[in-house]
C-alpha cells in the first residue's frame, strides 16, 4: 500500500532504502570486494598501561598468507606526523602526541601495536598469535580521582600530567545574590557512567591504492565521507582531491563512525606500500574493547531553590573521563555549559569543569553528546522537589520558560523562542493522569507493589534559533546540488551520510513536492566525495533543518532554472511557464507541454539555449538554517520496581515531543523509539566496566555490555506538537538525539519515585537490580 | 590446512565448497558464496544478525561450521524474494517502517520466517518473546513487532 498524498512532506511515505535493505541487497562496507584484495588485522595490547620494550614480528612475517606486518615505527614513517582528527574535535584543548599505531607505550587495552596484512583474515589473526611483544607494565590511571593525583604516571608524558584542562569557573547572572536569597540550597553529587555506541555493524574500511594514478580509494562506514578524506589525506601526505571516499548501507554509528580512525589510516598506508587492496573489519571485541566509549561523567551540584519550588540558580562542578586518546572529551563541557539551564528560567549559574586522562578507550560522541546536561538538571529537578515535597512536575511548570512570559533568554544567552517545554509537560501530565497515578501508587504500596512515575523535559539545538545570524552554526552551512537528468528524473546530491536515518526517503519527499514530480522520480544520491557537497555529514541532529531545508531551496532553485530554460524554448515569460505532473507548459497553452526529459535533451543540444543556460541542467544551493529553532519534548515513564528481586520493568513510556514540522511522522517515531530505548538500555543494563587495579576491560562481549531486546522495551506512545513555525519555509528539526537524551533521566525519575517509600535518592544513572537493592537497603552499598 | 567438501542447497539451488574445518558457516556463505545479505554484528552468538534457516530451524551462522550444514537445506535472507518480488513479511515490515539502517535485518527476518511458520498467528508477546535473541540498536523494536504482526495479519486474511 504505496501511500498517496497530495504533499509527500507530512506522510508516512515508505522508505526509498528499504527494497534493497529487506532483501538482502544493501551494500555495507563488509559486502565490499575488490580483485587482489587483502584482509588486515591488528596486535594489540593485552594491557591497559606499559612500556613495549621489544617487538618481533619475524615469525609471522614467516607466517602462510601474510603479505606485510608492520610495527608502529616503520608505519610512522609513510606517514605525515601530526594530531589528525583529534583537533578537530579538541574544541581547543591540548592534543597529546601519539602515533598511528602504539610506539613506545600502550595506553589502553586494545591499543593496536602491530599490523598484520594477509590473504584472508582468518591467516591475519593466526600471524597476530605470533608477534611477539613485551611490555614493562606502569600503573594503570582508571579513575579521574586517580588522574588528579600528581603522583599518576603521565599517560602521555608531553602532556606531563593527566589532568587535561581545567577550566575557569565561568559565572552567568548573580550566583552568589542567588545562593543568599535562596531558603535552601539542595545539593547532590552525580554520576554519570560508562556508555558504548555498539552500532549493530562494527567499524570497518577496504582502502585501495592506485599506483598508476596515485589516487586512493576508500569504502569506509562513515557518517561522512569529507572528514575522512580530510584525514585521511593528512595522514599520506596526498593532496585531497587525490582521495576518494564512498560509503554505501552503514549499519548504525550514533557518533561513532565520525572521520578516519588510527586503524584507517594503517590500512590506507598498507594498501599505499604494497599497491594492492586493503580492508580491515572490525570485530565486536575490538569494538566494545577500542572503538570509543562515551557519556562517562560526574558532576557536584548546589541547587539554591525557594520554598515555593522557584529554582534560582546552580553551581555546577563537571569532571570528564576522556579516556586514553583524544576523542569528543575536551569539546563537550562547553556545551553541557551552555545548555545546562535548558527551558528553565534559572537565573544563576556557575561552572566549572575538569577533563582527565585515563587508561580507558576514547570519550566519543554518542547520541545527544552533551545529554549530561539534561541528566543532572531533571535529576535535580526531582531531588528539590523531594526535598520540598512538592509533585516534580509543579517544580518544573514552575521554573520552564513559557512561549507568552519573559526572560526568553537562558542565563547562558541562547535565546528560548518557540520553546513548547510548558506545553509538552502539560501534555504527558493529561496523557499519564497524574492524579489517578498516584492512587493507583498508593493502593499498590499496600499490597508490597512498588510503581512509579518519572517526567523530564529537555531542549536541543537542532539547530537552535538562530537569531538571523544564520551560518547554519558550528558546521557551517549546507550544501546541495540538484541535477534534471535526461530521463526527466531529478538526482540530488547531498553531503550527508545517512546511517539508518532514511534520509533518501526524506530528501526526496521534500523535493518532490517542492519540485512538483512524483517521489520515484527523486534519487538521492550519497556517499561519494567526488560526487557530493563538501559537508560535515550526519551528525547534530542537523540533518532535517539543514538538509531538509537544503534540498527545498535547491528544488526551488532547480525550478526556477527550468522555467528559465522554458521560456527560451517557448519564447515566454518565465512568470508564464507552469511546471507540473513531469512537464512545463505555457500558462494556458496545454499543447506548448514539454516533458521534463525533452527539456533536459533540449538544453544540451548546441545552439538552443544562450551559454549561460546551456548544458546540463543543475543547480547548485546553500542553507544556513533560516531562522532554525528548537528541537525538544517531555517524557514520561511509568515502572514497577521488584524489591525482590532489583528488576525493575517499563510498564508504559510516554512522549509528547516537538520537532516542528514532520517531514515522515513514521521516521520521526522511528527516531524516537529507537532513542528511547537506547536511553531505557543505558539505564538498566549497559554499562563498560573497567577492573580499576589492572584497568582489564570486562564488558568485551555482548554477554557482558547487555543490549535491550524486544522484552525490555515497551510500546511508546508518541504525541507530536507541531508548534511555532520561526522560518517562512524551513520548519523541519532534527529529532535524532533527543530520545536518548531524555530517557535517561525519565527512567530514574521513575524508579525514585517507586522506591520513596525507602527514601531512596537517586544519584547515579546506572541502575541495576544490584544497585536497585543497594537503594532500598537490602544489601550493602558497594 | 586440511580442506574439506562440503555440498549443500542455499535457497533451493545445489551449492558445493572445499573450506577449512574451522570456517564458519556465515564466512561460507558470505565469503564463498558471495551472499553479502546475511550480516555478522558480533560473531559470538549474540546478536542474531547471522541467522539463517538450516532445515527450517534458526541458527546462528556464526556459531556452526560451514562443514556442520553439509547436506542440509540452508535459507537466507536473499531466499525470501528469489525473483525481486518481496514477500508478504518483507511488504509488511516495509509498511511498519520495520528498520532503519537495515544490519540487523536479516537474521530478524529469518527468525521471524521461522517464527511465522511454526506460529501464523502470534500474539505480541509471542512476537517479542521469540525476538528476544536478535538485536537492533536502531528501531527500539516496535516497529518490527508492528511487522510481524501485520504480516500475520495479512496472512490471515488471506486464508
Ligand atoms: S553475528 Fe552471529 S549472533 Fe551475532
Ligand atoms: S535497524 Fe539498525 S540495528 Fe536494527
Amino acid at each position: 500500500m504505496q501511500h498517496i498524498a497530495e504533499r509527500y512532506t507530512g506522510a508516512s511515505v515508505r522508505r526509498s532504502e528499504d527494497p534493497r535493505i529487506l532483501t538482502g541487497s544493501g551494500r555495507y562496507v563488509d559486502d565490499v570486494r575488490l580483485p587482489g584484495m587483502l584482509h588486515a588485522a591488528f596486535v594489540r595490547s593485552p594491557v591497559a598501561h606499559a612500556r613495549i620494550t621489544r617487538i618481533d614480528v619475524r615469525e609471522a612475517a614467516k607466517a602462510p598468507g601474510v603479505v606485510l606486518v608492520l610495527t608502529g615505527e616503520e608505519l610512522e614513517r609513510s606517514l605525515v606526523p601530526g594530531p589528525g582528527i583529534a583537533a578537530m574535535f579538541s574544541g581547543g584543548a591540548p592534543v597529546p602526541a601519539f602515533t598511528t599505531l602504539a610506539t613506545g607505550k600502550v595506553r589502553v587495552v586494545g591499543d593496536p601495536v602491530v599490523l598484520v596484512v594477509a590473504e584472508s583474515r582468518y591467516l591475519a589473526e593466526d600471524a597476530c598469535e605470533l608477534v611477539e611483544v613485551d611490555y614493562e607494565e606502569l600503573p594503570a590511571v582508571m579513575t579521574p580521582q586517580a588522574a588528579r593525583d600528581p603522583a599518576s604516571p603521565a599517560i602521555f608524558e608531553d602532556l606531563g600530567s593527566n589532568v587535561l584542562v581545567r577550566s575557569p569557573v565561568a559565572v552567568f547572572g548573580d550566583v552568589d545574590g542567588a545562593f543568599a536569597r535562596a531558603d535552601r540550597i539542595v545539593r547532590a553529587d552525580l554520576r554519570q557512567h560508562r556508555h558504548q555506541n555498539a552500532p549493530m555493524e562494527c567499524r570497518g574500511v577496504v582502502c585501495s591504492f592506485d599506483p598508476e594514478s596515485g589516487e586512493l580509494t576508500v569504502h569506509s562506514a562513515t557518517q561522512g565521507v569529507h572528514i575522512v578524506r580530510t584525514t585521511l589525506s593528512t595522514a599520506l601526505g596526498l593532496p585531497p582531491e587525490k582521495v576518494r571516499v564512498l560509503a554505501g548501507d552503514i549499519g548504525g554509528s550514533f557518533g561513532l563512525k565520525l572521520g578516519a580512525y588510527r586503524e584507517d589510516v594503517a590500512c590506507a598506508a598498507a594498501s599505499r606500500q604494497l599497491s594492492r587492496p586493503v580492508r580491515w573489519m572490525e570485530d565486536r571485541l575490538e569494538n566494545l574493547t577500542f572503538s570509543g566509549q562515551a557519556r562517562e561523567e560526574s558532576f557536584e551540584v548546589a541547587a539554591a531553590v525557594t520554598n515555593e519550588g522557584e529554582i534560582l540558580g546552580l553551581r555546577v562542578k563537571m569532571t570528564i573521563d576522556t579516556g586514553a586518546y583524544p576523542g569528543m572529551g575536551t569539546m563537550l563541557p562547553e556545551l553541557v555549559k551552555t545548555m545546562i539551564p535548558g527551558p528553565y528560567k534559572i537565573g544563576a549559574l556557575s561552572f566549572e569543569w575538569t577533563a582527565v586522562v585515563t587508561n580507558k578507550a576514547a570519550y566519543v560522541a554518542y547520541r545527544g553528546p552533551w545529554a549530561s546536561e539534561t541528566w543532572v538538571r531533571e535529576r535535580m529537578v526531582d531531588l528539590i522537589a523531594m526535598e520540598l515535597g512538592m509533585e516534580p512536575i509543579q517544580v518544573r511548570l514552575r521554573n520552564v520558560a513559557t512561549r507568552e512570559t519573559p526572560p526568553r533568554r537562558m542565563v547562558t544567552g541562547r535565546s528560548l523562542a518557540g520553546v513548547t517545554a510548558k506545553e509538552s509537560l502539560e501534555a504527558i501530565a493529561s496523557t499519564v493522569d497524574l492524579p489517578s497515578f498516584r492512587r493507583l501508587q498508593a493502593g499498590a504500596r499496600e499490597h508490597g507493589r512498588y510503581l512509579g512515575l518519572g517526567m523530564a523535559t529537555y531542549i536541543e539545538p537542532a539547530p537552535g534559533p538562530l537569531e538571523g545570524k544564520g551560518g547554519g552554526g558550528i558546521m557551517g552551512p549546507e550544501q546541495i546540488r540538484l541535477r534534471l537528468a535526461e530521463d526527466g528524473t531529478v538526482t540530488l546530491f547531498t553531503s550527508q551520510m545517512p546511517h539508518g536515518q532514511s534520509h533518501q526517503t526524506t530528501f526526496a519527499q521534500i523535493a518532490a513536492d517542492e519540485f512538483g514530480v512524483p517521489i520515484e522520480q527523486v534519487r538521492v544520491v550519497v556517499g561519494d566525495s567526488d560526487l557530493v557537497p563538501m559537508g560535515f555529514g550526519t551528525g547534530g541532529s542537523r540533518a532535517a533543518t539543514m538538509a531538509g531545508g537544503a534540498s527545498l531551496h535547491g528544488a526551488r532553485a532547480l525550478k526556477a532554472r527550468v522555467k528559465e530554460i522554458a521560456s527560451h524554448l517557448f519564447e515566454a515569460g518565465a512568470e508564464d511557464i507552469e511546471l507540473s505532473g513531469g512537464s512545463v507548459a505555457v500558462r494556458g497553452v496545454p499543447a506548448s507541454a514539454m516533458s521534463l526529459a525533452e527539456l533536459a535533451r533540449a538544453a544540451r543540444s548546441p545552439g538552443r539555449l544562450p551559454p549561460s543556460l546551456a548544458g546540463d541542467v543543475e543547480v547548485t544551493a546553500a542553507f544556513d538554517g533560516g531562522e532554525g529553532g528548537w528541537s525538544g519534548g517531555s517524557h514520561a515513564a511509568i515502572v514497577e520496581v521488584d524489591v525482590e528481586t532489583g528488576q525493575v520493568r517499563v510498564e508504559r513510556y510516554v512522549v509528547a515531543e516537538d520537532c516542528g514540522i514532520l517531514i515522515n511522522p513514521a521516521i520521526v517515531e522511528g527516531q524516537v523509539r529507537g532513542g528511547v530505548a537506547q536511553g531505557i538500555g543505558a539505564v538498566l543494563l549497559e554499562r563498560s566496566v573497567y577492573d580499576e587495579e589492572t584497568g582489564q576491560y570486562l564488558s568485551s562481549t555482548f554477554m557482558d555490555y547487555v543490549l535491550a531486546t524486544a522484552c525490555e522495551i515497551p510500546r511508546i506512545e508518541i504525541e507530536h506538537l507541531e508548534t511555532v513555525p520561526l522560518d517562512a519555509d524551513v520548519n523541519f528539526r532534527g529529532v535524532g538525539e533527543g530520545g536518548m537524551i531524555i530517557a535517561p533521566p525519565t527512567l530514574c525519575n521513575a524508579i525514585e519515585d517507586a522506591l520513596s517509600p525507602f527514601g531512596a535518592r537517586v544519584l547515579e544513572q546506572h541502575l541495576p537490580p544490584a544497585r536497585i537493592l543497594e537503594l532500598i537497603g537490602a544489601i550493602p552499598a558497594g | 590446512m586440511t580442506c574439506f567438501d562440503v555440498e549443500l542447497t542455499v535457497n533451493g539451488a545445489p551449492r558445493r565448497g572445499s573450506v577449512e574445518a574451522r570456517r564458519t558457516l556465515a564466512d561460507f556463505l558470505r565469503e564463498d558464496l558471495g551472499l553479502t545479505g546475511t550480516h555478522l554484528g558480533c560473531e559470538h552468538g549474540v546478536c542474531g544478525a547471522c541467522t539463517v534457516l538450516v532445515d527450517g530451524e534458526p541458527a546462528r551462522s556464526c556459531l556452526m561450521l560451514a562443514v556442520q550444514a553439509r547436506g542440509a537445506d540452508v535459507r537466507t535472507v536473499e531466499g525470501l524474494a528469489p525473483d525481486g518480488e518481496m514477500n508478504r513479511l518483507q511488504e509488511a515490515m516495509w509498511d511498519s517502517h520495520g528498520f532503519q539502517c537495515g544490519f540487523c535485518t536479516p537474521g530478524f527476518l529469518m527468525q521471524i520466517t521461522a517464527l511465522l511458520a511454526e506460529n501464523p498467528g502470534p500474539t505480541e508477546a509471542e512476537v517479542r518473546e521469540a525476538l528476544s535473541g536478535n538485536i537492533c540498536r536502531c528501531t527500539g523494536y516496535e516497529s518490527i513487532v508492528n511487522g510481524v504482526l501485520l504480516a500475520a495479519d495479512a496472512a490471515g486474511s488471506d486464508e
